[in-house]
C-alpha cells in the first residue's frame, strides 16, 4: 500500500505537502505560543474537492488532522497535539459570490475577515463580527471559534451572521448545513457546528450575512482615574437602556503600550482606564445616545469625554484598540491572555481582585477587553524563558479562572476552549454535561481524529 | 569560539542590540495578511511571523544556520517591510532580516548567489567599474533589435527578462531625456538653499533623466545642488544580500564624501537608497569611529518628495490634464515611513486628477533584484498590481524608486496598458516647461 504521504502528494502535488521537520516548526503553535506540538505534515488544499480527497486518505489510514486558518487563535486550537496533518486553508481565499439583494456573501474559509468587509464597503455594506484580529484571521477560524469582537455587543457573535456552511466530515462526506431561510428545518446543525472549534469537520464554504452600514456613527473616548469608576460607568450605560455598538475598556498599562506602538491613538497615558464607546444607527438617535453617554460618564467620574471628530480619528482609535494585544508585546517577550466572561455588574468587584492576584504572584498585568459584554481579557506579561515565572503565570491564571466562575461567569468569551482551557472545563460542567458533549462529538467524529485533544477533557488520561 | 557561535554572530548581535526585539514578536499573527509572499503562497513559513519563528529557532539553536528551510524562506522574503508597518509590538523585522542574511551568507547557505556576489563586491563598489559595466547596457537599450530580442524566443528566459527591464529604464515619451552621466548641477551663486545630491549608482548610469528632472525641480525651488565627487553606491543591495561588510565599507565612504559638503540636507530620489542612507546609523552602530558620524549623516538625508513638502512645494504653472495614480515604493512607505509627502505633491500638481490605487502600499514584486532571482513570484505580485492599476484608468502611474519604475513599466507594457510610468519629480518637472 502507498504511504499516506505519497497519496497526499499524488492529490496535491509534492510542493503542497510539507513533511520536512524544519518547515513544520512554524506550525507547532498558533497565536498562543505556550502550547507547542509538531504536526506530521502540513498540506495546502486549494478547493473543497482537494479537502475531501485528502480527508478520505487520512480516514483510510486513521490519521488525525485539523484545519488551520491564519493561526491567530488564542487557545491552542490549531495545534496538532497528537501529531497528524494540518490543513492550511489560507489559499482557499476566494469570495465566491456577493448578493446584495439578499444581503449575503458566499466565501471560502480562508477569506480574511477584513477582506470581506473591504470588498463590500463601497456598496455600503459590512460584515459585522470584527475580532480585534480581523486584519488577519479567517472566516473559517471565526466560524470554528464563534469569534466575537468589539461590535458584537450590538450585532452579536459570528454565529448570528452565518447563514450556511459546506462541511467536510472526518470520513470525507461533504454536507450542507443551514442555508434554507431563517428558521432551521430539522435540527439546527449549523448552530452546532459554529463554535465547535474544528472538532466536527472542516468548513469549506461559508454563507455569511452582510449588513447595511449605519447612517451615522459616533465614537467616544472617556478617561477615568480609577478602573472601578470606569467599570461602574459601563454598567450604568447599559442600565440606562442604551445599546452601544461597542463598549471597550483599556487600562493604563495597555494605554502606555499602545501609545508607544505604531498604533498610537492619542490616548491619555495618565488615565487609569479609558472607555471606547461607539453608538450607531439613525442620525438623531445617535446624537441623543451620545449625549446621554457623556452625561453618564461624567457622573461616574470621567475626567474627560471626547468625541471622534471624523472618520480618520475614529479609525485611529479603533486601530489603537485592535493593536492593543500586540502592543503589549513591547512590555515582555511573552504574553498570556485570558478570556473569561463575568456578569457585567460584577466588573467593579472582579477587576481590582484580578489586579491583586497578579500582584500577589509578582506579575505584570494589563487589561483590555469587551467591557460591555463583561468579556475580560486579562493579559499577563512574562518571559517564557524563565520556568519559575511560567509556573507563577499558570497559578495566577488558575486563580483568575476560579474567581470568574465563582461570581457566575464562564471560561471563555470568544477565544474558545481549545487546548488551553480544557483543564477548567470541570469547573463549569458536570461529568454528565461533558459526557453529553462527548456523545455529540462522536456523532460527527466517531474515531476522534478531527482536531483531537481539544475542547473536551480526555477523562481516561487525566484525573480531575 | 565554536563554529555555531561564529555563525550566528550577526543575528545574535542584532538581538543584543534590539534587546528583545525578536522576542518582542508575541506571535499574534497580525502581520501575516500584510505580507505579499504569504498572501501568494499561504505558507506560515513565508509569513513574517513564520520567518521570525525560524530566526528565533536559529538563534536559540533549535535550527542550524545551515538549515535549508531557513535559507529558503529567508531568501523568498521581499524585504518590503510591510510587516513592520503593522506590527503592534514594534518588531524591527528589516534589521533582523539583514542580520540573518549576513549569517546565512557567511554559512554559505544562501542559494545561487555567486555571480550576484561578484557583481556586488567587485563592480558595485567602484563608480569607474560601474560605468564600464553599464556602458554597453546604455548602448543596447537604444537599439531597435534589443526590443525584438526581448520579445523573441531564442534567448533564455532570464536574459530576456533582464533585457526587458533594461528597456524599461528608457525615459517615457514626453519626459525629460538625458543620457549624460554627469548631473547638470544647479549653482548660480545666490541660491537660497544648499543641498547635496545622492546620485545613486544604477540611477546615475541608467536614470540620468530622472536625476536631471530632480535638478530642474530643485532649481525651481531655489536650491543650489552639489554632487560630492567621492560618493559611491549606497550599499542597499549588499545589505539585502547579506554582504554586510561591503555595505559598511560603502557607508563609510559615503559618510566621508558627504562630510566634505557644507550642505545641510542630502537629497535622494531613489527610495531604496534613501532607506539605506537613513539607516547608516544602525549599520555602523558598532563602529566606534563611525557610529556618531553615521547618525549625523543619516539625520541629513531626505527623500526628494519629503524635502519639497518640507520647504514648501511650488509646482510650475503648466496644467497637465492627466489622471494620475500612485504606487508607494516599499522602501519609502514602510522603511522610511514617508507616506503622505508624495500624495501631497501629486495633489498640488496643476490639472491633475488623483485616482487612488488599491493596495498601493503592497510590494509590486520588484524588491531590488528579487524580480531577477524569483521571477515567478515577482510576476505574480506584478499581475496583482496590474489588475488594480487597470481599474484606475489612470494616464500616469507615479512611483519614486528606480527598481519599481522598471518592474512596473515592464508590467504595464506587457499588459498593453497605455499608461506612462514616471518618477513623481519627472511629472513635477513638466509643470515648469
Ligand atoms: C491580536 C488578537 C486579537 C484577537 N481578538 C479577538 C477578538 O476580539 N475576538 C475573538 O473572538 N477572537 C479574537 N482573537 C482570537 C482569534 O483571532 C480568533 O479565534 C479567530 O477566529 C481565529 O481565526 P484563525 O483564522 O486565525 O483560526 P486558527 O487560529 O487558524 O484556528 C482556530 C480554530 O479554528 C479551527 N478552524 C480554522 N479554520 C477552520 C475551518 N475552515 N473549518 C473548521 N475549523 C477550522 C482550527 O482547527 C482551530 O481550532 C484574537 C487573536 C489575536 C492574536
Ligand atoms: S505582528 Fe509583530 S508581534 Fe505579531 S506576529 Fe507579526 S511580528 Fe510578531
Ligand atoms: S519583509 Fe515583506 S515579504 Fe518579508 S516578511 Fe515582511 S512583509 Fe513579508
Amino acid at each position: 500500500m502507498m504511504s499516506w504521504i505519497a497519496e497526499l502528494e499524488a492529490i496535491l502535488g509534492d510542493e503542497d505537502v510539507i513533511t520536512d521537520p524544519e518547515r513544520l516548526l512554524a506550525y507547532e503553535c498558533d497565536g498562543l505560543s505556550i502550547h507547542k506540538h509538531l504536526p506530521s505534515a502540513v498540506i495546502f488544499p486549494e478547493s473543497a474537492e482537494e479537502v475531501v480527497r485528502a480527508v478520505k486518505v487520512l480516514a483510510r489510514h486513521r490519521i488525525p488532522f485539523l484545519a488551520r486558518g491564519a493561526g491567530t487563535g488564542l487557545s491552542g486550537g490549531a495545534v496538532a497535539v497528537q501529531g497528524g496533518v494540518i490543513f492550511e486553508l489560507a489559499r482557499m481565499n476566494r469570495i465566491l459570490e456577493i448578493d446584495y439583494e439578499n444581503q449575503l456573501a458566499i466565501v471560502e474559509p480562508g477569506v480574511i475577515n477584513l477582506a470581506l468587509t473591504r470588498a463590500v464597503a463601497d456598496a455600503g455594506y459590512f460584515y459585522a463580527p470584527d475580532p480585534s484580529s480581523q486584519m488577519a484571521c479567517t472566516l473559517g477560524g471565526n466560524v470554528a471559534e464563534n469569534a466575537g469582537g468589539p461590535h458584537c455587543l450590538k450585532y452579536g457573535m459570528t454565529g448570528h451572521h452565518i447563514l450556511g456552511l459546506e462541511v467536510v466530515l472526518p470520513d470525507g462526506t461533504i454536507i450542507t448545513l443551514g442555508g434554507h431561510g431563517a428558521d432551521a428545518v430539522g435540527y439546527d446543525l449549523l448552530g452546532l457546528f459554529i463554535g465547535s472549534e474544528g472538532t466536527f469537520g472542516i468548513a469549506t464554504k461559508i454563507t455569511v450575512r452582510l449588513m447595511r452600514q449605519p447612517q451615522a456613527v459616533k465614537t467616544l473616548l472617556a478617561d477615568f482615574l480609577s478602573v472601578e469608576d470606569a467599570s461602574r460607568a459601563v454598567s450604568a450605560i447599559i442600565a440606562a437602556g442604551i445599546l452601544p455598538s461597542a463598549l471597550e475598556m483599556m487600562d493604563r498599562a495597555t494605554i502606555e503600550a499602545v501609545e508607544a506602538s505604531v498604533y498610537a491613538a492619542g490616548l491619555p497615558t495618565d488615565a487609569a482606564a479609558v472607555l471606547i464607546i461607539e453608538v450607531d444607527g439613525l442620525e438623531a438617535s445617535v446624537a441623543y445616545d451620545a449625549e446621554r453617554i457623556v452625561e453618564i460618564c461624567r457622573a461616574h467620574g470621567a475626567r474627560q469625554v471626547l468625541v471622534a471628530r471624523d472618520e480618520a480619528e475614529r479609525t485611529r482609535l479603533w486601530a489603537g484598540r485592535k493593536g492593543a494585544f500586540g502592543a503589549l508585546g513591547r512590555i515582555s517577550p511573552d504574553l498570556m491572555v485570558q478570556d473569561a466572561v463575568i456578569p457585567r455588574s460584577k466588573l467593579p468587584e472582579v477587576l481590582p481582585e484580578i489586579y491583586r492576584i497578579a500582584a500577589r504572584y509578582g506579575l505584570r498585568m494589563a487589561n483590555v477587553f469587551h467591557a460591555g459584554d463583561g468579556n475580560l481579557h486579562p493579559n499577563i506579561c512574562f518571559d517564557g524563558r524563565n520556568p519559575e515565572e511560567v509556573e507563577r503565570v499558570k497559578a495566577a491564571c488558575q486563580e483568575i479562572m476560579h474567581l470568574c466562575v465563582r461570581v457566575g461567569g464562564s471560561l471563555t468569551g470568544e477565544h474558545g476552549v481549545g487546548l488551553d482551557k480544557i483543564a477548567y472545563m470541570p469547573l463549569v460542567f458536570t461529568e454528565e454535561d461533558l459526557e453529553a458533549m462527548a456523545r455529540v462529538r462522536a456523532v460527527f467524529d466517531p474515531e476522534g481524529r478531527c482536531n483531537p485533544g481539544k475542547v473536551l477533557p480526555v477523562r481516561r488520561c487525566r484525573a480531575f | 569560539m565554536n563554529e555555531k557561535t561564529t555563525m550566528t554572530r550577526a543575528l545574535d548581535r542584532a538581538l543584543d542590540h534590539e534587546a528583545e526585539k525578536l522576542l518582542a514578536c508575541i506571535h499574534c499573527g497580525l502581520c501575516v495578511s500584510a505580507c505579499p509572499t504569504y498572501l501568494q503562497l499561504g505558507d506560515e513559513n513565508d509569513s513574517p511571523r513564520g520567518r521570525l519563528y525560524l530566526m528565533r529557532a536559529a538563534a536559540e539553536g533549535r535550527l542550524p544556520m545551515t538549515s535549508r528551510a531557513l535559507a529558503h524562506h529567508i531568501d523568498l522574503c521581499l524585504g518590503c517591510r510591510a510587516c513592520e508597518t503593522v506590527c503592534p509590538s514594534g518588531v524591527r523585522y528589516g534589521r533582523l532580516l539583514e542580520a540573518v542574511r549576513a549569517d546565512l551568507s557567511r554559512a554559505g547557505t544562501t542559494p545561487g548567489l555567486w555571480s550576484v556576489r561578484f557583481l556586488l563586491n567587485h563592480i558595485f563598489t567602484s563608480p569607474a567599474r560601474l560605468r564600464w559595466f553599464f556602458a554597453p547596457a546604455r548602448w543596447l537599450r537604444r537599439r531597435a533589435f534589443a526590443r525584438r530580442w526581448a520579445e523573441g524566443k531564442f534567448l533564455p528566459a532570464r536574459v530576456r527578462l533582464a533585457l526587458e527591464l533594461l528597456l524599461a529604464t528608457m525615459p517615457e515619451e514626453g519626459a525629460p531625456r538625458d543620457e549624460r552621466r554627469t548631473i547638470p548641477l544647479v549653482s548660480s551663486g545666490r541660491r537660497a538653499r544648499r543641498v547635496a545630491f545622492f546620485a545613486g549608482c544604477v540611477a546615475r548610469e541608467l536614470f540620468a533623466h530622472t536625476n536631471r528632472a530632480t535638478m530642474d525641480v530643485l532649481a525651481a525651488h531655489d536650491c543650489e545642488v552639489e554632487d560630492p565627487s567621492d560618493q559611491v553606491c549606497c550599499g542597499a543591495l549588499h545589505a539585502h544580500a547579506g554582504e554586510i561588510e561591503t555595505a559598511r565599507a560603502l557607508a563609510r565612504r559615503n559618510i566621508r564624501a558627504f562630510e566634505r559638503s557644507a550642505a545641510e540636507t542630502i537629497i535622494v530620489n531613489v527610495a531604496g537608497c534613501g532607506a539605506m542612507l537613513k539607516e547608516y546609523s544602525e549599520l555602523l552602530a558598532d563602529d566606534a569611529e563611525y557610529a556618531e558620524r553615521a547618525r549625523a549623516f543619516a539625520a541629513r538625508v531626505r527623500d526628494v518628495s519629503e524635502y519639497l513638502i518640507e520647504i514648501g512645494l511650488r509646482p510650475g504653472p503648466r496644467p497637465l490634464h492627466l489622471r494620475v495614480t500612485y504606487d508607494a515604493p516599499c522602501h519609502l512607505y514602510h522603511a522610511q515611513r514617508v507616506r503622505t509627502a508624495p500624495l501631497e505633491m501629486i495633489r498640488r500638481l496643476p490639472g491633475v486628477t488623483f485616482v487612488p490605487l488599491t493596495e498601493a502600499e503592497m510590494c509590486c514584486g520588484s524588491a531590488g533584484i528579487y524580480n531577477l532571482r524569483h521571477p515567478e513570484l515577482a510576476d505574480r505580485l506584478l499581475e496583482r498590481k496590474i489588475a488594480h492599476l487597470r481599474r484606475t484608468g489612470a494616464d500616469v502611474l507615479l512611483t519614486g524608486n528606480a527598481g519599481c519604475l522598471m518592474h512596473l513599466r515592464r508590467g504595464v507594457r506587457r499588459a498593453g496598458l497605455s499608461m506612462r510610468v514616471l518618477h513623481p519629480v519627472e511629472l513635477l518637472a513638466l509643470t515648469y516647461a
